[in-house]
């Protein structure tokens, strides 16, 4: 391998990105503006106040609970109303005039009575979070009525706090994922250019070895992945406070991310995400004609990293069959050693920070090794 | 690292081939794309390799550089076997697309291959440029020139190491006729200072401009000789007619 011909298919490489001013603006704005608007929409979103009907089918003890009930309710900004009999109350959730229809049963104040809730069932998860609220509005009914309060529970957690912020562990995820995805599409597209061009046929036909080509794309884009990624670190974690200058309102910079461990493994963990991602997009070039099948191969190879990665559902909780798959997948380790540093505080006295890394290492030089071999010279 | 220049010429050199093929074969699938070839092509001479589309010169080409593996057979270029390395590095080759990078300067191209061949310093690379008349486009942005300029940067691209041989892979497709008169005498220069070149071409009129030319038809060299020396075994003047008339029955039967 010669340093010589590596810096210059380093140099190359630069001067072609830092030409082309859509990519640059895709790799470092892109990012700030998605994990902007993530964060904001996790702890700025609302849980919306929920309308309900009863149909009290208990009498006396009814009235009672109802009572409380729409107390609870109307104490969250929403309402309840009493209805003559199911049909009103069905009628009424069909309609969408209430969200929630709540019949309570003939004894109810007897014990192990069942209260039924109907909805329209079109938003799973957000009336699960309604009945989650009726919930607590009955525990409170209950205990109004028998006088004892049930054993209530203290969440305590080894790092962070249990009810901290919603984006503590969901932000370090996307930001490995970014910087994964985005390096992906640059390299992907540039290198299939470099195929499509001619410009490969042209360098195969010069002393430069494929280890050398390999070498200085890495380095290359490497290095605008190292400014991507510290710019966004950077973003992420700090939190400058812009004081009102004149009709301006004062404002915020950054998203001040708490990170618990240092900045620097952070960032270790998600530079070595993007070698690795460097290499990927050289090798699934190989099997891409065009630059909209680079594109066509987002929900084929990124797609299902992401899911399985942990950044939504916990490894753990994946069906058997596909943690294995989730296993061998970069970003699940991106996503892990991510989630060590910014809620665990781990640095490299870390046994799984350790593991974490070396394993993206290994990806990154496997991808490496498999990039190069495909650049054959049996082109044709 | 020094610059490679060519061997001059009448020298001792005349005696070794420049490029040899032996026995070459290049099966696709069921396709010969070349079908046991053999020549020895001498120093300081423009070899004309002409045929249709398709007729497997840009196989043949790639064959002698060692881009493609051979099926069977060899390729030497200037004594050593291809595919090599520090061989590579004595070879310009000019493909027939431009494989040149449209974001970068026609500067910045020039250095950068003339830097894969371990060429550094800016004289070679103005040499090159001013050789092809891009003398005063340097630092125009290479997807910005015209047709006929990205072309000429591409045979500059080519020479900007001085090889000692070079494969010009249909290196006038696409270039005005004036420029093609300029193309051919500076090939013609290159010829003289003793760098061997192979030029592909589907174009009959250029072929008067070689030294030598080889008829390629389905893989195989039909005919080998200089114009006159095919005209006159063709029996014709024109060498479209002698083209047919050499390789034509091949062509038929197959």
């Amino acid at each position: 391998m010669s340093g010589r011909r590596v810096r210059a298919l380093f140099r190359r490489v630069v001067q072609e990105i830092r030409r082309d001013r859509p990519s640059l603006a895709l790799l470092f704005i892109a990012p700030i503006l998605v994990t902007g608007l993530v964060t904001f929409i996790l702890r700025e979103g609302q849980t919306p106040p929920v309308d309900a009907v009863i149909v009290n089918g208990a009498g006396a003890p009814g009235i009672a609970a109802a009572g409380v009930i729409k107390t609870a309710l109307e104490a969250d900004g929403g309402t309840a109303r009493i209805v003559p009999d199911a049909a009103t109350a069905e009628e009424q959730v069909r309609d969408g005039s209430a969200m929630l229809a709540i019949t309570l049963p003939a004894g109810l104040g007897s014990g192990g009575a069942t209260i039924t809730v109907l909805t329209d069932g079109l938003d799973p998860s957000g009336e699960a979070s309604q009945v989650a609220a009726l919930q607590r509005a009955l525990i409170g009914a209950a205990t109004a009525i028998t006088g004892a309060s049930p054993p209530t529970i203290e969440h305590t957690t080894l790092y962070g706090t249990p009810s901290r912020d919603p984006i503590s562990s969901f932000a370090p995820a996307i930001v490995g994922f970014f910087a994964y995805f985005f390096v992906y599409i640059l390299t992907g597209v540039s290198f299939l250019r470099e195929r499509t061009g001619g410009t490969l046929e042209r360098l195969m036909a010069t002393p430069v070895t494929r280890g050398e080509i390999v070498t200085g794309y890495i380095l290359g884009f490497g290095l605008f992945a190292t400014i991507q990624v510290a710019l966004l670190m950077t973003w992420a974690l700090s939190s400058l406070h812009v004081p009102a200058i004149g009709p301006l309102p004062d404002f915020w910079v950054g998203l001040g991310i708490p990170i618990a461990g240092s900045p620097v493994y952070a960032f270790l963990v998600v530079v070595l995400t993007a070698l690795g991602a460097v290499s990927l997009g050289i090798f699934l070039s190989t099997f891409a004609r065009t630059e909209l099948q680079i594109i066509q191969f987002i929900p084929l190879v990124l797609v299902p990293q992401f899911l399985l990665s942990g950044v939504l559902f916990p490894v753990s909780s994946l069906p058997a069959i596909v943690q294995p798959i989730a296993r061998i997948m970069p970003l699940t380790y991106t996503v892990e050693g991510l989630r060590q540093v910014f809620i665990a505080g781990a640095d490299l006295a870390s046994a799984a920070l350790r593991f974490d890394l070396l394993v993206l290492a290994g990806f990154a030089v496997f991808f490496a090794t498999i990039a190069s071999l495909t650049i054959r010279r049996d082109v044709v | 690292m020094t610059v490679t220049t060519p061997a001059p010429a009448g020298s001792d050199a005349d005696a070794l081939p420049a490029v040899r093929a032996i026995g070459l074969v290049k099966v696709f699938g069921t396709i010969r794309a070349v079908d046991d070839v053999s020549f020895d092509l001498a120093p300081g001479r423009i070899y004309g390799l002409l045929g249709p589309n398709g007729s497997g010169k840009t196989t043949l080409i790639r064959l002698l550089t060692g881009l493609t593996r051979t099926t069977a057979g060899r390729a030497e270029v200037l004594g050593t076997a291809m595919p090599s390395r520090p061989t590579l590095g004595r070879i310009g080759y000019m493909t027939q697309s431009d494989g040149i990078y449209p974001a970068l300067t026609a500067g910045e191209n020039a250095r950068f291959f003339a830097a894969t061949y371990g060429v550094e310093g800016p004289a070679a690379v103005a040499d090159a440029l001013r050789v092809v008349d891009l003398g005063d486009r340097v630092d125009s942005i290479a997807g910005t020139l015209s047709g006929g300029q990205r072309r000429r940067l591409s045979l500059a691209c080519a020479l900007v190491h001085r090889p000692p041989v070079l494969f010009l892979d249909e290196p006038t497709v696409g270039v005005d006729p004036l420029l093609r008169v300029e193309f051919w005498a500076h090939f013609r220069a290159l010829a003289d200072g003793g760098a061997t070149i192979i030029v592909s071409s589907h174009v009959m009129d250029e072929a008067d401009r070689c030294d030598e030319l080889l008829f390629v038809r389905s893989g195989k060299i039909i005919a080998r000789g200089t114009g006159l020396e095919i005209r006159t075994q063709a029996g014709t003047d024109d060498l479209e007619q002698a083209f047919l008339r050499l390789g034509g029955d091949a062509a038929v039967n197959r």
